[in-house]
């Protein structure tokens, strides 16, 4: 346990490592001036000194200064806007996080007791109409699918609105960042009319991004399904005279899910990629849209930072998620035995 | 009284859209007090025959029987629960293979007593279910041999070595006090101590509690020692059967009595590094077999009609498929 925890940390600080050591080459591939590209004009024209101590250091002392830089949470300052970089990434985050939690959780909730039915009557009718839908819905483009929805939902039947976080009639004080959250907290006097409103916002971008991952969780999950019905196992089980029950929750349930945790966790930039294709189309204020923004501004301080910041969420997200999913297995060190 | 009735049991598998008969018509009876022992090479189908018999098949092969029937009930056409019934209290089936046939996730003990049966167990409460459910795993699995049961019944299957396992096995089939036991090689992989302590095992259990088993295997001086009737199968077909003494002393198919020879132990007149007998050629795979007698090819007494296959005759309690069988000439 404690070897499997330090392995997954030990790898989560080397991949950490080569992304930073990756961002900070990009400043200089980057046109331009390398330490203007690395933290932005308004930045250095506040220290003076440190373009004296840019000028005669060399690459590997430059790399020493962006680390401390980027600990201290000095992330430069944007191109566009002159802001600094940090805070404005802070403010964006938690938008990214709610959107990516909330279309997880529905197509997990959906997509793995759907994937056990169909994992149960495998090669039967309902298996077939499952497998033929969830083919469709994988091959959906998301924009095409977000484009469509905002075509029919919100511009047809004007039932959900089309874009934002939150009507501009409501103003809610920024707290955590996490929208319904942060108007639970508040005290403002139409607390009601706002979460209904941000839940109507919610719904189409949800849904857009839930709509693939459902379709992969409901596939994984019944493969492994029917995998584990194959094995000897529940056939043994079967031949003991256990009750279907039984064997389901006893034999099925725990032996099809392990080998699944694993592939979600191979699903976390999948979805990150679609929550930043979705944002910029329902214009939602995540991380997403404001680097799509940011790379037609040739922003190039706010590019590197982003990129940083959305491969170290992913890196640590996936990483975890493969480190709990090898903790929990009981068969982990099954083969550290010798075969038979 | 015959418990197990097995008559033309067949077997069909389809690969690359032709039918292949894995088993073809295969007979066989279990009596009540009875062992019986099941003898064939690998790959002559003795498997497939205890998993006919359990109904642990994939659904896409077909199974066909004149008979399969358990104390005169139709195995293949009652009831799902019946049939689970039966399965649960009446046989028992000991799989080849243990690491295979015991759930990786979850550990011996929840295993254990989750197949006690609930009519054994005493008391009101969960607690003193689970006691008395312990009790009894504990009981069994002392008396298949397994030491520091304490230690053993806590782990995984892949953390024991494989005789714990299938001793495990063994203790898991037991557990439910079966009418049959349907061993499946229970001895493989296990060292001369171990299997001995097993087969007495096994030969205590008939004596004392009644229990008839199906023993299939390849051990032929094991089986000899411990059975009482022997059915021979070769590729698929059932070749001979009868009672032990009977077969060992005069095989009427070429086929038994090429195995018994190939067994040194059963030649004590054998001279030191002699050959041994054997039959030319090997077994068929399922993608060639021959029509008609399936051992034609390998026999040494092969003549024109063996592409008929022959039909089962018997004399008294012994039955054979050979047209032209052994002794009975001199007879």
């Amino acid at each position: 346990m404690i070897n499997t925890l330090f392995r997954f940390l030990n790898l989560t600080f080397i991949t950490l490592c080569i992304l930073v050591v990756l961002s900070f080459a990009l400043a200089y591939f980057f046109p331009g001036d390398t330490w203007l590209n690395l933290f932005g004009a308004e930045f250095i024209q506040d220290q003076p000194t440190l373009m004296l101590v840019a000028e005669q250091t060399n690459v590997l002392m430059a790399f020493w200064y962006y680390i401390q830089a980027l600990l201290e949470g000095e992330w430069g300052v944007s191109f566009a806007t002159g802001n600094a970089l940090y805070p404005e990434i802070m403010r964006l985050l938690p938008a990214t996080l709610e959107l990516s939690l909330y279309a997880i959780t529905i197509a997990l909730v959906l997509g793995i007791p759907l994937g056990f039915i169909a994992g149960m009557q495998y090669h039967k009718k309902i298996d077939n109409i499952f497998m033929s839908s969830s083919m469709v819905m994988y091959s959906f483009p998301v924009f095409w699918l977000a484009l469509l929805l905002i075509l029919i939902v919100s511009l047809q039947a004007q039932w959900l609105p089309m874009s934002g976080r939150l009507s501009l009639l409501f103003d809610i004080p920024h707290r955590t960042g996490f929208i319904l959250l942060d108007i639970w907290l508040s005290d403002v006097p139409y607390k009601q009319a706002a979460l209904y409103d941000a839940l109507q916002h919610l719904i189409l971008p949800t849904l857009s991004v839930s709509f693939i991952a459902f379709a992969v969780f409901l596939r994984t999950t019944r493969r492994s399904v029917a995998d584990v019905l194959q094995t000897e196992y529940i056939k043994c089980a079967q031949t003991r005279g256990l009750p279907s029950s039984t064997i389901f929750f006893r034999h099925v349930l725990r032996n099809a899910l392990l080998p699944v945790l694993p592939l979600l966790a191979l699903q976390i930039s999948t979805l990150m990629t679609n929550v930043m294709i979705v944002e910029t189309i329902f214009s939602w204020p995540g991380i997403g849209d404001w680097l799509i923004q940011a790379i037609y501004e040739r922003d190039f301080p706010a590019i590197r930072a982003g990129m940083l910041l959305v491969a170290m969420v992913v890196v640590v997200m996936t990483l975890s998620l493969e480190c709990l999913s090898q903790m929990i297995d009981p068969t982990r060190d099954r083969f550290a035995y010798a075969r038979h | 009284m015959i418990i197990l009735d097995i008559k033309n049991l067949t077997l069909e598998i389809e690969s690359n859209g032709v039918l292949i008969k894995a088993l073809d018509k295969v007979s066989l009876t279990v009596k009540e007090n009875e062992i019986r022992a099941l003898v064939g090479e690998t790959g002559s189908g003795k498997s497939l025959i205890v998993r006919a018999i359990s109904g642990a098949l994939p659904p896409q092969w077909i199974v066909t029987a004149d008979r399969l029937t358990w104390r005169g009930e139709n195995l293949l056409t009652m009831k799902q629960a019946q049939r689970q019934a039966i399965m649960r209290r009446d046989i028992a089936v000991i799989f080849q293979d243990p690491m295979a046939a015991l759930d990786p996730s979850s550990r011996l003990q929840e295993q254990l007593l989750e197949s006690v049966p609930e009519e054994f167990v005493e008391g009101r409460y969960w607690w003193e279910r689970n006691r008395s459910k312990m009790k009894i795993a504990k009981q069994i699995l002392a008396r298949v041999g397994i030491e520091n049961v304490a230690q053993c019944i806590n782990k995984y299957p892949h953390e024991l070595s494989l005789d714990i396992c299938q001793k495990f096995m063994i203790a898991l089939a037991l557990i439910s006090q079966p009418t049959l036991l349907i061993a499946d090689d229970p001895t493989r992989g296990m060292e001369t101590n171990i299997k001995k302590q097993i087969l007495a095992l096994f030969t205590h259990l008939n004596k004392t509690r009644d229990l008839s088993i199906l023993f299939v295997g390849h051990d032929l001086l094991a089986i000899s020692a411990m059975a009482h009737s022997m059915t021979v199968l070769y590729c698929g077909q059932t070749v001979e059967s009868g009672k032990m003494k009977a077969l060992r002393k005069r095989p009427l198919h070429p086929y038994t009595k090429a195995l018994l020879d190939s067994a040194p132990s059963f030649s004590p007149d054998l001279q030191p590094k002699s050959r041994l007998v054997a039959l030319d050629g090997t077994i068929p795979t399922l993608q060639h077999l021959p029509i008609g007698c399936r051992l034609g090819p390998r026999c040494p007494r092969a003549a024109k009609e063996c592409v008929q296959a022959p039909t089962e005759r018997s004399i008294n309690e012994h039955k054979y498929r050979c047209h032209y069988p052994l002794h009975l000439q001199v007879v």
